[in-house]
């Protein structure tokens, strides 16, 4: 059993602090994605949870027992690199029994646990190759391999997949995620790539600045955004943020059309409230390219400044409010640059945010 | 013009192979010849006399060649072995170190800068029976009454002069090693922490690995010069008294100038020559293994 | 949270021995150097009183002025010496980083038949002990007539430096990517000129390095010098230290005022490249 508590984490660094304050329970089999910007605290919060940076304030729990003062190795967990990390001067055969023969388990078990993660891993072929004669994604599985071979009770991820080649990438994406379902155990994933994230976890946490912005289920964090950045930072393109005001039952985007209040949020603004609309391309569309929609739905008029076709669809680049905002044509059809469509947007869909605070106003 | 243009790396190297040719090949073919004659300073005319292996023979017959011989193999093997170990202890110190790490490796270099005939007098004065620093101190500190004998006793003489060996080279094992500890990279050892290592196997398993080549390079470096000890013999005993710290080298000095038997010195330099060479070639040699054991090589 | 105390009370005690450990490993390193540099304040009767004097009565510069006075003290030239050091040094220095850099130059970019072999055989010319080479050198320079002179000093220390200024520059040079010379000289430079904008320039801290390192080989060597020179118009420092000496007694007080003396020139400037001299010795050495 072994579940991962943070509470109230802080990281200094001297007087800078870059961690501050996480709260966070993961449940036991659970698999966790942390994904943010770089540089916003994912990887210090994952080392502090694997003992390889101290913890400054707050207490981190694996299972039942405190760890904040315990070593790595008295944390029974394992840990992939971004860079792999493997011993150059062992063979992968080597490599992957390290751990067993450190902790003095006997030669036969150790031969049984290696042979096992090999399978597991298709790495039988290059048992005896050392890590410099290795493709990357080879020195991926391995490194992999590394972490199943001690059956520990939480396994943490940072980056894994961020120096493989793309196809690679979606290639051991489906990897890990069958790996999560063979061998249970807690998973904790950094990556900065809101894909990965989306498609591996069965939670994601969405830091900033090294707090926490919004932890939830990939649907949740996507359907119900919790502020702008999480808007943005989720979904892929992002989503459109175009400021208005609010006047009676209508939203005035700042210099461009009026739109009727999505009915959803018509009890939580205020007359004359400063909002953002937030609007994902798959809720904009040419009329004609849309599914019928039911319930709210606004029409204007926008100049396409640039289109591109990726085949089932086309996204659009426009201008509306003095901004650039994206659009989907579904069944397309060759569309000139400066052409004008009159567009149709979804209301009941669409997301509002204050503008001071940038929360969501759900 | 046309006929024949030596390759460029050629041209480059000839300045070097010139100068190295006539500074230390010709007089080295000169020694070899005279090893085979009973030149004297004093009589020029010998170095015409051929005696074949004479020389040789009797450096080989002669217990003073044989005793200094076997303690200038202790001396350096002790010594080299010191020093590495006590230098790869200071770097891990240091490496540790991360405030004011700076300061620390910039006065770890000290001795570095002493010339070793300084170290010699410096360290001559330490260990003086009679004024000398450690006998003041073990006297002050109530430890001893008694003057020791430290340059006059031949075992402790030869642990006056390793101790002043080891501070005057002990750094430069150190500052290497150093670079070479920075050199590891942080991911492998992060990984082993992770996979159960203590910190000892950690730096077992992973890092003597990566500084072990660092280390063969201090080697190789400490013995192109390890006759630098000469300079420090020298100044402290100069091979005395009655020959209880005699090297190879002080041997060598003192037949050559003081006894003037050149030829006969120059037999025995030969073979101390073979002997740098050998500790030489041995170090490079297992330089070479380490690195291609990281696949550094190439 | 019994466990994690246990923990933290080991880090602590480790801290602990960590920190004196060093501090002991440090004053071990210093004690013998500053006690030179303290005794060459103090007058020699002090300095060899017996009971010891641990604290210092009176320290003063008389050592200093001995030394630069116009007789000397005890009639030792010390700045004679110190020219001599500096002339030689300088020169003998100057001229094997010319030989090292195209040396070094040749190892790093050139790819030719018995390239190891030659190379160790330069490295093989350094490890034969200075007394064994001061024998046969002594009867070639007495033959010559450079025995006693200025250039038979600086000869020799030139071939003292090569190899390993080669072993540091060319080091160096391989650090250099080869694209950039080659990147110059698409654009129009000759390969010598390829050279002086391009790779020197790159490679120039490393190059003042090798040649700081081979002036302090030159300003402290003492197991050639003391054969090779004989008169106060050759002798180097460190072979001027023995003038200190006498059958029977030494004359401390002069001779750590000379060391001094010898001391600050290799601090000032080992201080300035330590950085490029770590550098260089290691990378040449790794990357084989
Ligand atoms: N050793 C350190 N000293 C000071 N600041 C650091 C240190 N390590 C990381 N940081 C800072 O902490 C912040 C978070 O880093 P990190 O957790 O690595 O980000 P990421 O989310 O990209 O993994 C960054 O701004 C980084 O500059
Ligand atoms: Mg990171």
């Amino acid at each position: 059993m072994a579940q991962v508590h943070l509470r109230n984490v802080v990281k200094k660094y001297g007087a800078v602090q870059v961690v501050h304050g996480i709260d966070l329970e993961i449940q036991d089999n659970e698999f966790v994605v942390l994904v943010g910007p770089s540089g916003c605290g994912k990887s210090t919060t994952l080392r502090m949870i694997a003992g390889l940076e101290a913890i400054s304030e707050g207490e981190v729990s694996i299972g039942d027992r405190v760890v904040n003062d315990l070593p790595p190795r008295h944390r029974n967990i394992s840990m992939v690199f971004q860079n792999y990390a493997l011993y150059p001067h062992m063979t992968v055969r080597e490599n992957l029994g390290f751990s067993l023969k450190i902790a003095k388990r006997p030669q036969a078990e150790i031969d049984k646990a290696v042979d096992e993660a090999a399978q597991i891993l298709s790495l039988a072929d290059y048992m005896d190759r050392k890590p410099g004669a290795l493709s990357g994604g080879q020195r991926q599985r391995v490194a992999m391999g590394r972490a199943i071979v001690r059956h520990p009770e939480v396994f943490l991820f940072d980056e894994p997949l961020s120096n493989l080649d793309a196809k690679l990438r979606t290639q051991m994406r489906t990897e890990i995620k069958k790996l999560h379902q063979k061998v249970k155990s807690t998973i904790v994933y950094v990556t900065h790539d809101q894909v990965e994230a989306m498609t591996l976890a069965d939670r994601i946490v969405i830091m900033r600045d090294g707090h926490i912005e919004q932890v939830g289920t990939p649907l949740d964090v996507f359907e119900t955004p919790a502020n702008t950045f999480v808007a943005t930072f989720i979904g892929s393109p992002p989503m459109n943020l175009l400021p208005g005001t609010v006047s009676g039952d209508r939203l005035a985007l700042t210099d461009g059309p009026v739109v009727p209040l999505p009915p959803q949020f018509a009890g939580n603004v205020a007359e004359g409230q400063e909002i953002i609309l937030g609007l994902r391309a798959d809720n904009l569309m040419p009329v004609g390219h849309t599914m019928p929609m039911e319930g709210a739905y606004a029409e204007f008029d926008m100049t396409v400044n640039l289109s591109e076709p990726l085949g089932t669809e086309t996204l659009l680049f426009g201008s509306l409010a003095g901004r650039e905002v994206q659009a989907k044509m579904l069944s397309p059809r060759p569309v000139k640059d400066g052409e004008r469509l009159r567009f149709q947007l979804d209301l009941t869909r669409c997301h509002l945010f204050d503008a001071k605070t940038q929360q969501s106003l759900r | 013009m046309s006929r024949f243009r030596p390759p460029a790396w050629f041209v480059l190297l000839l300045p070097a192979i010139i100068i190295l040719a006539a500074v230390v090949l010709v007089p080295l073919i000169l020694s070899f010849y005279s090893s085979f004659t009973p030149y004297k300073l004093t009589r020029p005319e010998t170095l015409y006399k051929w005696i074949g292996t004479f020389n040789y023979e009797k450096a080989m017959k002669s217990a003073h060649f044989w005793a200094a011989f076997g303690r200038t193999v202790l001396l350096l093997t002790i010594a080299l072995n010191l020093e590495m170990l006590m230098g790869l202890g200071l770097a891990l110190l240091v490496n540790k170190v991360t405030y004011g790490q700076r300061a620390l490796r910039t006065i770890m270099m000290f001795p570095m800068m002493f010339s070793p005939v300084l170290v010699g007098f410096q360290f001559k004065f330490i260990f003086n029976d009679n004024v000398g620093l450690v006998n003041n101190a073990l006297q002050s500190l109530g430890l001893t009454d008694r003057a020791i004998p430290w340059l006059v006793d031949g075992q402790l003489a030869f642990i006056a002069i390793l101790t002043a060996e080891m501070w005057s080279a002990t750094s430069v094992f150190a500052i290497l090693i150093l670079a070479g500890l920075f050199a590891v990279p942080r991911d492998p050892i992060e990984a082993a922490k992770v996979d159960g290592c203590t910190p000892w196997q950690s730096f077992r398993h992973i890092t003597l690995p990566y500084v072990m080549p660092f280390i063969y390079i201090a080697l190789a470096i400490r013995s192109l010069d390890v006759a630098r000890a000469y300079d420090i013999v020298q100044i402290m005993t100069n091979g005395g008294p009655a020959r209880r710290t005699e090297l190879l080298w002080t041997l060598i000095g003192r037949t050559g100038y003081v006894d003037a038997k050149m030829g006969y010195a120059n037999a025995m330099g030969y073979i101390s020559i073979f002997l740098a060479i050998i500790f030489t070639v041995y170090f490079f040699r297992k330089l070479n293994a380490a690195r291609s054991e990281l696949g550094m090589a190439g | 949270m019994n466990e994690n105390l246990q923990h933290r009370i080991r880090a602590r005690l480790l801290k602990v021995l960590h920190f004196v450990t060093l501090f002991i490993a440090m004053a071990i390193i210093c004690v013998p150097g500053l006690w030179v540099v303290l005794n060459s304040f103090r007058p020699t009767v002090e300095i060899m009183a017996k009971p010891p004097v641990w604290i210092p009565n009176e320290l003063n510069l008389d050592n200093y002025r001995a030394m630069f006075g116009a007789a000397g003290e005890g009639g030792v030239p010390v700045l004679q010496y110190f020219t001599n050091s500096l002339i030689i040094s300088v020169t003998s220095t100057a001229i094997a980083i010319l030989i090292g850099m195209a040396g070094g130059y040749a190892f790093a970019r050139y790819r030719f038949k018995g390239k190891s072999g030659i190379f160790i055989g330069l490295m093989l010319t350094r490890a034969v002990p200075g007394v064994s080479l001061s024998l046969p050198l002594f009867i070639v320079m007495a033959k010559t007539g450079l025995i006693d002179t200025h250039l038979g000093l600086i000869l020799v220390y030139v071939a003292l430096n090569v190899p390993f200024t080669i072993w540091l520059i060319d080091g160096f040079f391989r650090q250099v990517p080869i694209d950039l010379a080659e990147a110059a000289e698409i654009d129009g430079c000759t390969r010598w000129q390829a050279f002086w904008r391009v790779e020197f320039p790159v490679a120039r801290a490393g190059v003042a390095s090798a040649g700081i390192f081979a002036f302090l080989t030159s300003w402290n060597e003492y197991a050639l010098a003391s054969q090779l020179t004989r008169s106060t118009f050759s002798k180097t420092m460190p072979v001027g230290l023995r003038d200190f000496t006498s059958e029977f007694t030494i004359n401390w007080g002069g001779m750590t005022a000379l060391a001094v003396l010898m001391i600050i020139p290799a601090l000032i400037l080992t201080f300035l490249v330590q950085k490029h001299l770590i550098a260089g010795l290691t990378f040449g050495g790794v990357k084989g």
